[in-house]
């Protein structure tokens, strides 16, 4: 099986979050057909005639001798991207059902997004976030920035309550405009406000990615593993305790939770924030892949304008 | 409720041991953290109460599974208060006589009596005291009893009551209760009763019924399954075919009397008439309450290919029909024989002519034959005096009536054995002009029997034409009479109420011949108290001869003036001829021996009933030789057709025999006995308290083990939905 197949578990075992974030990275690239180590930041875009007033050191004059006439060479402008990399490692992100927590899958995507990031040259930054804001790592595109980056996902620990109010406030107030803003969180004590905040991000012209993070259990509460009464808490708020019997509220809660999902998926839709259901059961290669292709299909990785 | 099994119904208590696993053993419910709580909880509100709800259910289910089945074992039942009949119940024994008669086919709210009267039967059967024995008897003339011996065998009992059939039969209520008494004697505990489980019709409990119980003797308890209610009924009571001279030949009248039994008047009923099946007529009455009209038709037969006439004599199958409507079925409808008229030529030798005459010796024969309020075409007389009877008179007559006429000589003896021959009929009758050796002589085997000489039993008039009585003495009276013979039919039934012999009894004899024995075949039809015969038949060849032992006027018996006499000597006349007869009604009821003339020379006589079943057949010795046979398979009313066949030759149609079934009308009236007389006749058991009323036992074991079906049922769709 390629490396790039390789789920969340399995990844977990290998044990160096960079290391882990380069496979997943290469194997979701694999997937587009496309290296890192093929880009460049300055890329050629097209050839256009010259025409006075252009700058004569960009005419061609590899072109000039084959047809006998000025073109002139057109390239992509160039601009630094600044991820902002929002992690959610509140309770609730601790839960992990038959594989990883979403803690760590969470922070497996981000640290692959930091890589893919710097590989672009670009710059990533962190922002770990529950009831407070846990760590704050500003983007950087020094070749120190990934292993800070390691080091801060790698101490983070699931506690606490999700304010993602603050959290998104926060990314606002420190992010300059026109970043790359990539939120990865469970969602579940998120409220309308939030995705307001969103659609207010992407007010300021951030580019929004929405990474819905959510356990196979909470997707689909398999059968086999809610098979009777049991006292259900919230991990966020202990106190607070359910006896219920899965197999009477399966059906319902299944509805509820897409009806969740969907509503999400059209707020976002509605604010031009891009939303993806990140399941913990997937490999984050493909999580990854799915968001790369969508951003593809939409614009380039990299936010060239 | 009480329970036979009561150590059972302990273990019922079980049920708690799901309700305590519940409560007490259920296992600590599992802690799991679920960061989508609110999502679950959300979830779980919708279907918290149903679930509730569900296992709430499943629990009892569970409970009451397990208390069913010890509770079951335990054969629970209840009392509660019964409509049972008074010291049921008690050890005693018992005769159930079921009304099995026509009236109990009555049809009330959508059920026969019959079926109310089995339902009280077997309720009577089941109610008995554990050591009670029992038989049951049926009412209904020539029926069987289902049990005729006490036993204590409920199966066998119920299995009795359960097997009885309605029937078109007569009831006899009476003699059925004198059987249940006779029964009763011998049984084996001191408490006696018999049941009657009847309609109690009035008519089924006819006559002094009080005395069959007797003091200190067996109890009756009647069970009216009618419940008192008034059972209206309408009826074709009766059907008189007569010939209508008015209508020409082939001209028929037919009377039928239909009787409302109901105390509301009926109006617009309609009355059919069919002939072969067709209705012909038809025509609507009103009929008064507990009151009888007579519809008439007049109906002119004709051939159906060429619309002439038929050809006299011809036989018709009819009915007179009324619409229903009522409970009772039966009786909507009558059915009878109509001949077309055959005019009978008689011709009448007066042995002893008088100048007034009323004292002439045939007159009373010859007014009977023609009776003067009647234009009637059945019989040609014609009067000769023994010097006037020649050769071609006899041929030309069917019937030749010797009347107290001297002994003839060899010519005259020689063309009336001719007259046998070719199937006509010879009627002798005695006086004082005969001598007992001449006529043996003269007649020799054309006599029934032989005279043995003359017995004067009471005062006659001989001699004396002023009225006067000759001697003193009252005379013998007609004892035996034999209501088979095709003669003395019309006497045997008391349809239509009055004197059953229409004075034939009251006749009183002062002098007749006594017979020798005979040594040819022989019937007595009729024979007086000292066992004398009266009325002889005898048969010659093809013919029929009949000797009367007295005379045919007044002179040696008053039979001339009894209201019997004209009917009879139309009978004798027709019987001769061989002549049908006039009257349709002249039938035999449901389930009665019909006698069925045999002809001379037939070898096999068959019967076949209006359902075309065969009634009777028979053959070889049981046939030849015979005068008639018994047809005792007449259960169906309708017109039983008569076949028969000669040595070497098939059966073929014999109509002139064809003989119609009748149910009894005296089974149509439903009115009931009065309360007096029901009192009088039924009266408790001594051994009844009738301090405490009765209770019946209600067993609740069939409906315990439908509830705990359906409690697994219910339990297994819980269970199912739960996993």
């Amino acid at each position: 099986m390629a490396a790039e197949l390789l789920d969340a578990k399995e990844l977990a075992r290998l044990g160096d979050l960079k290391l882990r974030a380069r496979i997943v990275v290469e194997g979701a690239l694999a997937g587009l057909h496309r290296s890192p180590h093929h880009g460049a930041s300055v890329e050629f875009a097209e050839h256009k005639e010259y025409t006075p007033g252009d700058e004569v050191r960009r005419i061609d004059w590899k072109a000039y001798g084959k047809f006998d006439k000025y073109y002139v060479k057109r390239f992509e402008e160039e601009t630094e991207l600044r991820g902002y990399l929002c992690v959610d490692c509140s309770a609730s992100m601790g839960y992990a059902g038959e594989g990883v927590s979403k803690l760590a899958y969470a922070s497996l995507l981000a640290a692959s997004l930091a890589y893919l990031l710097l590989s672009q040259q670009d710059q990533a930054g962190l922002v770990a976030f529950a009831d407070t804001i846990r760590a704050y790592l500003p983007p950087r595109a020094r070749a120190g920035q990934l292993g800070d980056l390691e080091t801060a996902l790698t101490k983070l620990t699931a506690s606490g309550t999700t304010d993602l109010v603050r959290a998104v406030s926060y990314v606002s107030d420190v992010a300059r405009p026109r970043s790359l803003i990539v939120i990865m969180s469970d969602m579940l004590s998120s409220g309308a406000e939030t995705v307001a905040l969103l659609r207010g991000l992407r007010a300021r012209q951030h580019d929004v990615v929405l990474l819905h993070i959510l356990d196979g259990d909470e997707l689909r509460m398999p059968p086999a593993r809610f098979d009777g009464p049991a006292r259900f808490v919230d991990p966020e708020a202990e106190a607070d305790e359910l006896l219920a019997d899965p197999r009477f509220a399966r059906a319902s809660y299944l509805e509820s939770i897409g009806a969740f999902i969907a509503g999400l998926r059209s707020a976002c839709a509605e604010g031009g924030v891009e939303y993806h259901v990140a399941d913990t059961a997937r490999p984050p290669s493909e999580t990854l892949l799915e968001l790369l292709r969508g951003r593809v299909r939409a614009k380039p990785m990299s936010a060239r304008r | 409720m009480s329970f036979l099994v009561p150590a059972f119904a302990a273990l019922a208590a079980l049920a708690l041991v799901p309700i305590a696993i519940h409560l007490f053993g259920r296992p600590r419910a599992e802690r799991r953290v679920f960061p989508a709580l609110a999502f679950l909880r959300a979830s779980d509100r919708k279907t918290a109460t149903q679930r509730r709800v569900r296992d709430v259910l499943l629990l009892l289910a569970r409970a009451a599974v397990i208390a069913l089945v010890p509770l079951l074992l335990a054969k629970p039942f209840v009392e509660r208060p019964s409509d049972a009949l008074a010291g049921l119940g008690a050890t005693e024994s018992a005769v159930i006589v079921v009304d099995d008669s026509r009236s109990m086919g009555y049809v009330l709210d959508g059920k026969q009596l019959v079926d109310r009267a089995k339902e009280e039967a077997r309720r009577i059967v089941l109610g008995l005291g554990r050591s009670s024995e029992a038989a049951v008897l049926l009412t209904s003339k020539g029926s069987l009893a289902p049990a005729s011996d006490l036993t204590s065998d409920r199966d066998r009992l119920t299995a009795a009551v359960a097997g009885i059939a309605p029937t078109q039969r007569t009831g006899d209520t009476g003699s059925a209760l004198r059987r249940a008494v006779a029964l009763l004697a011998s049984a084996n505990h001191p408490a006696r009763r018999v049941y009657l489980v009847s309609d109690l019709a009035a008519h089924s409990v006819a006559g002094d019924l009080a005395s069959v119980f007797p003091a200190g003797g067996p109890t009756l308890t009647t069970v009216d399954v009618t419940h008192g209610r008034a059972l209206g009924n309408r009826a074709v009571t009766a059907v008189r075919v007569d010939a209508a001279p008015e209508l020409g030949p082939h001209g028929v009248r037919v009377d039928a009397e239909i009787v409302n039994f109901d105390d509301k008047p009926a109006s617009a009923v309609a009355v059919t008439l069919r002939l072969d099946g067709k209705a012909v007529a038809a025509g609507l009455v009103d009929v008064p309450a507990r009151g009888r009209v007579v519809k008439r038709f007049l109906h002119t037969f004709r051939a159906p290919a060429d619309s002439k006439p038929s050809a006299p004599g011809a036989t018709h199958d009819g009915s007179v029909e009324i619409a229903g409507g009522d409970g009772l079925a039966d009786d909507d409808r009558r059915f009878f024989r109509a001949d077309e008229k055959k005019s009978v030529r008689v011709l009448v030798v007066d042995g002893d002519p008088r100048t007034q005459r009323r004292d002439d010796e045939v007159w009373y024969v010859e007014t009977a034959l023609h009776p003067g309020d009647l234009d009637d075409f059945q019989f040609d007389v014609r009067v000769l005096s023994p010097d006037e009877l020649t050769r071609a008179a006899v041929d030309a007559s069917d019937v030749l009536l010797l009347c107290n006429i001297k002994a003839p000589d060899a010519e005259r003896i020689a063309f009336t054995r001719r007259l046998l021959a070719r199937g006509g009929g010879l009627f002798l009758s005695l006086g004082s002009n005969v001598d007992p050796d001449a006529w043996n002589a003269a007649f020799g085997d054309l006599l029934p029997q032989p005279l043995a000489g003359l017995r004067t039993v009471g005062a006659t008039r001989d001699g004396r034409d002023d009225g006067e009585l000759a001697q003193a003495g009252v005379g013998e009276r007609v004892d035996r009479i034999d209501r088979r013979h095709a003669i003395l039919e019309p006497f045997a039934g008391r349809a239509q109420g009055g004197s059953a012999d229409e004075g034939l009894r009251e006749a009183r004899v002062s002098r007749y011949a006594l017979l020798k024995p005979g040594a040819g075949d022989r019937r007595v039809l009729l024979a007086l108290e000292g066992g004398a015969p009266l009325l002889v038949e005898g048969r010659v060849g093809e013919g029929r001869v009949l000797l009367l032992t007295t005379t045919v006027d007044r002179d040696w018996s008053d039979l001339a003036i009894q209201p019997a006499f004209l009917p009879l000597v139309q009978q004798v006349v027709r019987y001769l001829a061989s002549a049908p007869r006039a009257d349709g009604e002249a039938g035999a009821l449901v389930s009665g021996v019909r006698s069925v003339e045999v002809g001379e020379g037939e070898t096999a006589i068959a019967v076949t009933s209006p359902s075309g079943k065969q009634a009777l057949a028979l053959d070889g010795e049981r046939v030849q030789g015979r005068r008639s046979v018994e047809c005792a398979a007449t259960g169906e009313p309708g017109v039983y057709h008569v076949s028969a066949a000669r040595e070497g030759g098939s059966l073929s149609p014999r109509p002139a025999r064809d003989f119609a079934v009748n149910v009894d009308p005296a089974e149509s009236d439903l009115a009931p006995i009065p309360p007096a007389q029901l009192a009088a006749l039924t009266r408790p058991p001594a051994s009844t308290d009738t301090s405490e009323p009765p209770r019946r036992r209600v067993e609740l074991w069939h409906a315990l083990g439908l509830a705990l079906l359906a409690l697994l049922v219910l339990e297994g769709l819980l269970g199912a939905r739960r996993s």
